[in-house]
């Protein structure tokens, strides 16, 4: 297949998946809790990942296709009484179909002004949410009692990580074939993706479309967790925030290097948490972020692959 | 309809005063500071702890207001986009974490609860039977002014030709002997300043909370990119459509579509027209 697949690869994989299904033995419930948010934000990343870090789309508007997951999953099972099992696939069909409504703007537009289209994205959803049919969204309050699909922290904890090694392992599997490599074509430069005789605009709509796809997947499964909803919390610029600095501490474009930083970011606040128990926290963690982001902007990927060359060539030399 | 009209023109006036200094970094410098909210917060808090925390006349607490956000805005410049090279997505990036930070500074001194600003200019004046405060007249007063002087300025002074000039096309300034790195440090100052003063103002429209950044911030963002790079005419006129698009749909369709008009005018303009409607030939 081409994929470029080591024996380390293998390894270190499956050292971290069997890591992850033995952490309920070795944590409490509390941290439990916490990498429950961490999977989830890593599946957000993720979806960023593949369509700003890849292909260079900047998008500000993610929680644009989250919130048309999470609330078409929410408005059906809660209004019209669909089970589950279908209300989450008809989701992130609704999602994708979001995807390809915000891929019709990076037809035309791209750079800084398609980072502003997905804002304003955001923000209309945002509006509209609360104004348009407030019997079905629940308004300005959202909704709560929704169905959940686990009880306890542990059943919640398989299920959000089982969902996200599937995504990130998919993903990073897809991103190493050629059709990976053609969408970070698309970053560096469009016209030579279409002088070597490919479509960026097949390849851009791919890329909106498996984003949205992991968006409303992460969005349906997050709200079913949550057991409620509320665009303040939903469509926030903080909530863009954590997505953004998650996959860029992490390191773009890498899949693994998003999964990492949501890790990292969630433990790192919650470990903040004893110290500066409010919102304050956001700023060690701003500033630890934009840091990093400033010495190494293709994160801490970057960094661990770079120190690991070094201590190659001394053993090389040595 | 005489209370639309006078509304109409305050909310527009202030809109524009948000707008002007982002237009400026917007146009010279190429990027967009999306921390450009923060200015108008911190100024926000910079008033409300010198004047009445303190208890100094109101226009000191403008000044210092205006001369902080002004040092804002030459550190943002020189930490962030010079070690950058003003690359356009990295400064955006760096300017959003930058505002939660800023954010965050602030809940950690003031507390996260709103808190009221009183205004700087006491006092109401009825107009037909619209109220209007003399807070808001006078913002609108001092938009119109900042805006009349800054055209001036950019039309007829050395400097803001030479402004002009970069925003055109920097490298060929440079080789005309325009230096660019003052010229970029001058216009963030300049947006600093704008910005904060701007700030004060708003904060006394609205409230004073940790949160405030984002609205204006979008307020801005929408007005630049209807009116166009490079264009102080275009922001004036793009807030006034933007104004009075609000307060026509809060006044007659519902105070709750009040953002949505403007989202999707911002939206279809960048689909259909992404240099603005008045700005110059790019892309």
């Amino acid at each position: 297949m081409g994929l470029g697949l080591k024996w380390y690869h293998f390894a270190l994989w499956i050292g971290f998946i069997i890591f992850m299904l033995l952490m309920p033995e070795m944590v409490s419930k509390g941290t439990l809790r916490t990498i429950i948010f961490a999977n989830f934000l890593a599946i957000f990343a993720i979806s960023w990942d593949i369509l700003s870090g890849r292909t260079g789309y900047i998008s500000f508007g993610h929680p644009f296709l989250i919130g048309i997951g999470a609330y078409t999953t929410a408005i059906l099972t809660k209004r019209f009484d669909v089970g589950v099992e279908y209300a989450i696939p008809l989701a992130i069909a609704m999602t994708m179909i979001g995807g390809t409504i915000m891929f019709l703007p990076a037809l035309r537009i791209k750079g800084s002004y398609f980072a502003l289209v997905s804002l304003a994205f955001m923000e209309l959803m945002y509006q509209l949410v609360q104004v348009i049919r407030p019997d079905l969204t629940g308004g300005t309050r959202g909704m709560s009692g929704l169905v959940t699909l686990t009880r306890g922290a542990v059943n919640g904890y398989y299920l959000s990580f089982t969902i996200m090694i599937i995504v990130a392992l998919s993903m990073w599997l897809l991103m190493r074939t050629r059709l990976g490599t053609a969408l970070s074509a698309i970053a560096l430069n469009e016209e030579s993706v279409k002088g070597s005789g490919l479509s960026p605009t097949k390849l851009k709509l791919f890329a909106f479309m498996t984003s949205a796809f992991v968006a409303g997947l992460g969005g349906a499964f997050y709200v079913h967790y949550l057991g409620s909803i509320a665009p303040r919390a939903l469509f926030d610029i903080n909530f863009v925030f954590t997505i953004i600095v998650a996959t860029l501490i992490g390191g773009a474009s890498t899949i693994v290097g998003p999964m990492f930083g949501a890790f990292f970011l969630t433990f790192l606040l919650e470990y903040l948490r004893p110290y500066l128990p409010g919102a304050e926290r956001y700023l060690i963690y701003g500033v630890i972020a934009l840091l990093l982001y400033m010495y190494q902007p293709k994160g801490l990927y970057q960094i661990m692959i770079n120190q690991f060359n070094r201590f190659k060539k001394d053993e090389d030399d040595g | 309809m005489l209370e639309i009209l006078i509304q109409g023109l305050l909310l527009s006036g202030l809109y524009a005063l948000i707008a002007v200094g982002f237009t400026l970094i917007f146009s010279v410098g190429r990027v967009l500071n999306l921390a450009y909210g923060s200015y108008i917060m911190i100024a926000g808090y910079v008033y409300f702890y010198f004047s009445q925390l303190l208890g100094l006349p109101p226009i000191v607490g403008l000044l210092l207001a205006g001369i902080l956000g002004s040092c804002m805005g030459l550190l943002k410049y020189n930490l962030i986009v010079k070690p950058l090279k003003g690359d356009h997505i990295p400064v955006e990036i760096s300017t959003l974490i930058l505002a939660v930070i800023l954010q965050s500074a602030i809940i950690l001194y003031f507390g996260n609860s709103a808190k009221i600003l009183l205004p700087i200019f006491q006092g109401v004046i009825h107009i037909g039977n619209a109220t209007v405060t003399y807070n808001v007249l006078a913002a609108t007063l001092v938009s119109w002014l900042i805006l009349i002087v800054l055209f001036v300025f950019i039309r007829k002074t050395h400097v803001g030709r030479a402004m002009q000039a970069v925003s055109m096309d920097s490298k060929g300034a440079s080789i005309s002997g325009v230096n660019i790195n003052k010229i970029n440090m001058f216009t963030w100052g300049i947006s600093g300043f704008l910005g904060a003063i701007a700030g004060v103002f708003f904060a006394s429209y609205t409230q004073l909370s940790p949160s405030m950044w984002v609205a204006p911030l979008i307020i801005a963002i929408a007005i630049v990119i209807v009116g166009g790079i490079g264009s102080i005419i275009g922001t004036l006129v793009v807030a006034h459509i933007i104004g009075f698009m609000e307060i026509i749909s809060v006044a007659l369709i519902s105070p709750q579509l009040r953002g949505v008009f403007t989202m999707l005018l911002v939206i279809i303009v960048l689909i259909i027209r992404p240099k603005g409607l008045f700005g110059r030939e790019e892309l």
